[in-house]
């Protein structure tokens, strides 16, 4: 328990770093694409995490990405969002039977097909939420939509290639 | 009494989240003033500190000392250019030789953070308070238009970029001499907007725009881009589309300009506004 506490603060703070210190500095495309890799973190939570947990720890993430990344609140908004939806996509995508104790949302646990609709509904929920708000006027309004497409591609694809470089069989206990 | 307690019990969750997402919401919508605090948290020295960190270790040792040099130099050089000087008014009184004072201050600065993709962008500069920053203050890089200090705290500082849609920069076209406004509504970082030129000016592309001089944060004559495209849309002036001269996305150094007497400026203009504020009724 303590364990899987620990593993899950480990890998949040070292992805919002990872976020900030790296990922925000490329420019994909001339900044066409900009994943928000971070979000794995979250995404990550087992299954047993108590839903005001959930939310306190998207307020947490989202407020740290903010104090890095620019205006205020963009990222809480965003990631209070993907907490709250979370649990309602995951009890959508349950398996028959229900949820197990020893399931953990991944690839390696659920298979590839549920993690890309988990994953992939939840991160287009995240991107779409952050750049209407970022946006507001609309502007270039097609420019955008390509931009949050692109880039909750470009998200799915970086955590689903981490998942397979992180987490073997064996280790994909927390 | 007890169904409210029920009903909060049973709901608990959803009101937690509409509470935690006001807030959110609060902070995000509170302030969209340029000066206020939107971004101190964001130039904050944590933050810069951490920036800073990771900008040290991306860089090669001697490349950064050569590059510095190089910068301190630009910044000497540029504060002696005779743009930067005004003319003594020589018909007032007997200074009738070429001594010219100096108006316009450079100082270098690194950039430790940019961003472009958003439709507010920043760049953080590893130079605040501590070392003369002040908000307002305009910032350039290799001659060519970069942006306005927005928030400063003691060792660095935020810059408002061109790239930013809250960003309006007066400027000139080289050619006609009309004035007009720069801004930036999101999409690519490399093509700007200028607006408020009227029609009866001709302007084609590969024409150059530079600041007009007009604005208390820039001299004039500074690059700040070149046409590419002229749009005709249905009113009394041109939408002009420009390259911008500065890359934002190589930006390493750049030099953040003071005007030496800003101050002194600003104080008479006030008094001139209030002397005519009291005198019309």
């Amino acid at each position: 328990m303590a364990q899987t506490i620990l593993n899950n603060i480990i890998r949040i703070v070292f992805l919002v770093l990872l976020q900030c210190l790296v990922v925000n500095r490329m420019h994909l495309l001339d900044g066409l694409i900009l994943p928000w890799i971070y979000i794995f973190g979250i995404l990550m939570l087992p299954f047993e995490t108590p839903r005001w947990l959930r939310l306190l720890v998207g307020f947490t993430v989202g407020f740290v990405m903010d104090y890095f990344t620019g205006p205020m609140g963009l990222h809480t908004s965003a990631c209070l969002t993907l907490t709250y939806l979370q649990p309602f996509i995951q009890r959508l995508l349950a398996p028959r039977e229900g949820y197990e104790i020893t399931h953990r949302p991944t690839v390696q646990r659920m298979g590839l097909s549920w993690y890309l609709s988990y994953a992939g509904i939840l991160t287009l929920f995240h991107h779409a939420w952050l750049f209407f708000f970022e946006v507001l006027r609309l502007s270039d309004f097609f420019y955008q939509l390509i931009h949050i497409l692109f880039s909750a591609v470009a998200t799915l694809l970086m955590m689903t290639i981490g998942q397979y470089l992180i987490y073997t069989s064996k280790t994909s206990e927390s | 009494m007890r169904n409210l307690l029920a009903l909060i019990q049973r709901f608990y969750i959803l009101l937690l989240f509409i509470a935690l997402q006001t807030i959110a919401l609060i902070l995000l919508f509170r302030n969209n003033n340029f000066h206020r605090s939107e971004f101190v948290e964001h130039s904050s020295d944590a933050v810069g500190f951490i920036y800073s960190k990771r900008d040290k270790l991306s860089r090669y040792l001697r490349l950064e000392q050569i590059n510095y040099q190089l910068a301190v130099e630009n910044a000497i050089l540029r504060s002696h250019l005779p743009a930067n000087f005004d003319v003594l008014d020589t018909a007032s009184g007997i200074y009738t030789d070429s001594l010219k004072y100096q108006r316009f201050k450079f100082r270098s600065a690194k950039v430790i953070n940019v961003t472009i993709n958003r439709e507010q962008n920043f760049i953080t500069i590893d130079r605040g308070q501590d070392e003369g920053i002040e908000r307002e203050m305009g910032v350039i890089s290799d001659g060519a238009l970069v942006g306005i200090i927005s928030s400063v705290s003691d060792h660095f500082s935020v810059v408002m970029p061109v790239l930013n849609s809250k960003f309006q920069g007066s400027v000139r076209m080289k050619k006609s001499g009309d004035f007009g406004i720069v801004v930036w509504t999101g999409g690519d970082p490399a093509i700007a907007e200028v607006i408020e030129v009227p029609k009866q000016t001709i302007v084609s592309p590969g024409d150059t725009v530079i600041t007009s001089g007009y604005s208390r944060h820039f001299p004039a004559n500074l690059m700040v881009g070149t046409v590419v495209e002229v749009e005709e849309p249905d009113n009394a002036y041109h939408l002009i589309k420009i390259r911008l001269s500065a890359d934002f996305r190589k930006l390493n150094y750049v030099q953040v300009i003071s005007d030496i007497y800003r101050a002194e400026q600003d104080s008479i203009e006030q008094i001139a506004t209030q002397e005519n504020g009291a005198n019309n009724p």
